[in-house]
């Protein structure tokens, strides 16, 4: 293709010359046939109408004196023109006289006839016709005399074009041997590159590359060391990263990837993986570098323990998390064996840091089959954790993967319920005991599925604080309770987790909504008091911010945790409502009895409201009454409802 | 003797009557009023919007003279072309500048030769002499039957402003100084 556009340029000037000659001659043949011929012809008529013109009057006198010798004189006269084949001439519409030349006969077809009206003298009456027969030889000759002079001229033109295709093909053949000769160019090489004392352009051109080849071969150079020198580099960081992907930093033991890799490389094999119980405490109490350095030493003992065990790999996942990969399986019995042999001695194992002693436990999560083995000893690993037993062996019947994907499931499900708008609140009456009015409702959140059937907060809550969902339906039951009690004057409560109040966007959120919808005088927050509140400082903060702005504070499920009174004074909150466990029972559970007594007393002395939940028949109402609770809430008197307009 | 001088005399007139070439005569009459026609200002030469042709003889021609007069209507039905015409017969002595004529025609005037063509000249009008002698007189046209038959012109007298032949006819005629 190259070679193709090289040759083009002399090629298509040649071609372009070749084609403007055509277009020339073309040119030259349509003038020659369409201007010239028929000019050569009109000059031969014009001449034998001038000879007539000449002639007329002559014979218009001749015929007017009638002196017809004359006119015989005449055309004989007239005949001695070559050109003349014949004269005829007409008194009127009668012959008067034909004369016709030698010549007549053999020249009538290529001849033309010439008529002209024969006038009397001094008048414009016609009087006859004078008829002359010219002949085309003249003609033919003009013509044979051009078309040579023409074929002469374009064969000379011819010439000449090619003459000037030669001499261009000649003064571009430089650049075609300059072409050649940097063919074979390259960097490393230095080529002679001809023509570099001629004084013209091409001249100019061949010095123009010398300078270049020379620039060139400079950079080549520099280049060269530089590639050298950053392949060296790379080689180095290669090798490093290789290190780094495959190499734990801390415990130089084999990482995740290279246990990924050696489990690809294997359709055989089992794996323990094993979890440092509580290393989190370790790091907390003792510090990272401390943890880091219990760590290594860990990995050194475990190192120690395997090492004359070919079949067995050592690897450290991440943090805590270490695994013993079994390149082949062996015997189920042997597993197990080292898994519990392994927890036996990491518990009798001692490690010191600065005069501590520090002791470990384990636990163990195996999987006994190659395929899916890491997550399949997670799995093990997980639900021995939960079940807080020390080892556990993979089996189908852990049930653990249906479950992960009914969690899954319920995360599109509340996706799709969050973008479709199913998420509701239901509200529930809490019916004030010495009135039996309603004093309150409960904002509970509800979950509409695709077939309209409300779904309880048990059911996805928990998923919804794994997947990150909690925010969103909080504040989702923040901005749908308010707008619903905007205009109902009437108390209403909204259930917020420690969560919620610990993220400053939740917490602005409820202080703009509150102040949007005017209903900082109405609403009351439940804080669950079962969950574990760690930070007590935030959680005093928010309620005293919130009491700021006219709010009330309650605290949900009081008495299902560990109780702290102490704290419980310092949170200066409105409500206790007192957890449902021991108010189901209260009817003839002695020991609820007395908690719920102290609940109540202690509530009392601080001026704080006490509200049974869970009050399912009318014995339990009773004794919530006896023991001077001041608000009951539960099935008995009213279910959640859509609308608080149905009670 | 008496007898005698009257017999020759009328012996003489009918020789001299006798000397006309009698196809000349015919041709000269069908040529000369064509040749008329031939100038330009003829139109100009119209007496009362015809064409006066006089021919003039001496006493002993009139025979002749009314022979080509009556060969002339003959031949024209009285109009020369589109002009209509009228043929004065004028004897030589009698032709004065007074005379009234559009051209003029001399038979054999002898005598009268010079002034008819002078009074001819003196009109501006064409005069056609039946001898081509009388052209050295002063006339200006005369026809001669040789091979074919031959128009002379007299050159002195083409140069006049009152005569403007078509140009073809000064090509086929012989000039005579």
């Amino acid at each position: 293709m190259k070679n193709k556009n090289t040759k083009s340029l002399s090629t298509k000037i040649i071609l372009s010359i070749i084609l403007v000659f055509f277009i020339i001659i073309f040119v030259i043949f349509a003038v020659f046939e369409k201007i010239n011929k028929e000019a050569f012809y009109n000059i031969e008529i014009e001449k034998a109408n001038i000879i007539a013109k000449t002639i007329e009057p002559l014979m218009a006198l001749n015929i007017y004196l009638g002196m017809q010798n004359k006119i015989e004189q005449f055309s004989l006269q007239l005949l001695e023109n070559p050109d003349i084949l014949a004269v005829r001439v007409f008194k009127n519409d009668k012959i008067i006289n034909d004369i016709k030349s030698k010549e007549y006969e053999d020249n009538i077809n290529n001849s033309f006839v010439i008529k002209k009206s024969i006038l009397q003298p001094n008048t414009d009456k016609k009087i006859g016709t004078l008829v002359i027969v010219y002949s085309n030889q003249n003609y033919k000759k003009l013509i044979d005399e051009y078309t040579k002079w023409t074929a002469s001229m374009l064969f000379a033109l011819g010439v000449v074009f090619l003459l000037f295709g030669i001499y261009i093909k000649k003064l571009l053949s430089p650049l075609r041997t300059i072409a050649k000769s940097l063919k074979h160019y390259s960097p490393n090489k230095e080529i002679e590159i001809p023509f570099t004392s001629a004084n013209n352009e091409i001249g100019l051109i061949s010095n123009a590359l010398n300078n270049m080849q020379q620039k060139i071969s400079q950079y080549s150079k520099k280049q060269q060391n530089i590639n050298n020198y950053l392949e060296e580099k790379v080689n180095e960081k290669t090798l490093e990263l290789r290190k780094q992907l495959y190499i734990d930093n801390l415990t130089e033991l084999p990482n995740r990837f290279s246990l990924l890799n050696d489990i690809s490389c294997t359709d055989d094999g089992a794996l323990l993986i094993i979890n440092i119980d509580d290393f989190k405490e370790i790091n907390d109490f003792f510090g990272h570098i401390a943890g880091d350095d219990i760590l290594k030493k860990f990995s050194c003992k475990l190192k120690g323990m395997f090492e004359n065990e070919h079949n067995i790999e050592l690897k450290r996942l991440y943090g805590d998390e270490f695994a013993l990969f079994f390149m082949q399986k062996p015997s189920l019995e042997h597993f197990i064996k080292t898994a519990k042999k392994l927890i036996y001695t990491v518990g009798e194992m001692i490690f010191f840091h600065e005069n501590n002693e520090v002791s470990l436990r384990i636990t163990i999560g195996g999987a006994y089959e190659i395929e899916k083995v890491l997550e399949k000893a997670d799995i093990a690993l997980k639900s021995a954790k939960k079940q807080q037993k020390p080892f556990l062996l993979y089996n189908e019947n852990l049930n653990i993967e249906k479950q992960y994907k009914s969690n899954m499931e319920w995360v599109k499900k509340l996706k799709k319920a969050i973008k479709q708008d199913k998420i509701v609140p239901y509200f529930q009456p809490i019916f004030d005991n010495s009135s039996d009015e309603i004093a309150s409702y409960e904002c509970l959140i509800r979950l509409i599925d695709d077939n309209d059937k409300v779904i309880g907060p048990y059911e996805f809550l928990t998923i919804a604080k794994k997947s990150r969902l909690y925010s969103s339906l909080t504040k989702i039951m923040i901005e749908k309770s308010c707008c619903k009690f905007e205009h109902i004057n009437c108390d209403f409560s909204i259930n917020l987790s420690a969560e919620d109040i610990i993220n400053p966007k939740i917490v602005e959120y409820i202080k703009q909504k509150i102040k949007k919808h005017n209903v900082s005088n109405r609403i009351i927050f439940e804080i669950l008091e079962s969950e574990n509140i760690e930070n007590y400082e935030k959680i005093s903060y928010f309620i005293n911010e919130m009491k700021k702005l006219g709010c009330r504070v309650a605290i949900d499920d009081f008495g299902s945790g560990y109780s702290n009174f102490e704290h419980l004074l310092q949170l200066n909150i409105d409500y206790i409502k007192i957890d449902g466990t021991l108010i189901k029972n209260l009817d003839n559970d002695l020991n609820a009895q007395v908690v719920v007594q102290t609940i109540v007393d202690f509530a009392n002395r601080l001026n704080i409201l006490t509200v049974a939940e869970f009050v399912h028949n009318k014995a339990v109402h009773q004794k919530v009454k006896n023991l001077k609770i001041d608000r009951t809430q539960g099935f008995f008197l009213a279910e959640p409802q859509k609308n608080t307009n149905n009670f | 003797m008496k007898k005698i001088t009257l017999l020759l005399l009328a012996l003489i007139t009918i020789l001299q009557a006798y000397s006309y070439d009698d196809v000349l005569l015919k041709a000269q009459a069908s040529i000369f009023p064509k040749i008329m026609l031939l100038d330009k200002k003829i139109e100009e030469k119209l007496i009362d919007g015809e064409i006066i042709y006089t021919i003039v003889y001496d006493q002993q021609d009139h025979d002749t003279a009314k022979e080509i007069k009556k060969f002339i209507d003959e031949n024209n039905n009285g109009f020369f072309d589109k002009y209509a015409y009228k043929i004065n017969l004028v004897k030589s002595s009698e032709l004065s500048s007074l005379t009234q004529t559009s051209a003029i025609y001399a038979l054999i005037t002898s005598q009268n030769s010079k002034k008819i063509a002078n009074i001819a000249k003196e009109k501006g009008i064409i005069s056609f002499s039946y001898d081509i002698n009388d052209l050295k007189n002063g006339f200006l046209f005369s026809l001669m039957l040789e091979k074919s038959a031959v128009l002379y012109l007299n050159k002195a007298n083409l140069y006049t402003n009152k005569v403007d032949f078509v140009v073809s006819l000064l090509q086929m005629v012989k000039f005579v100084d």
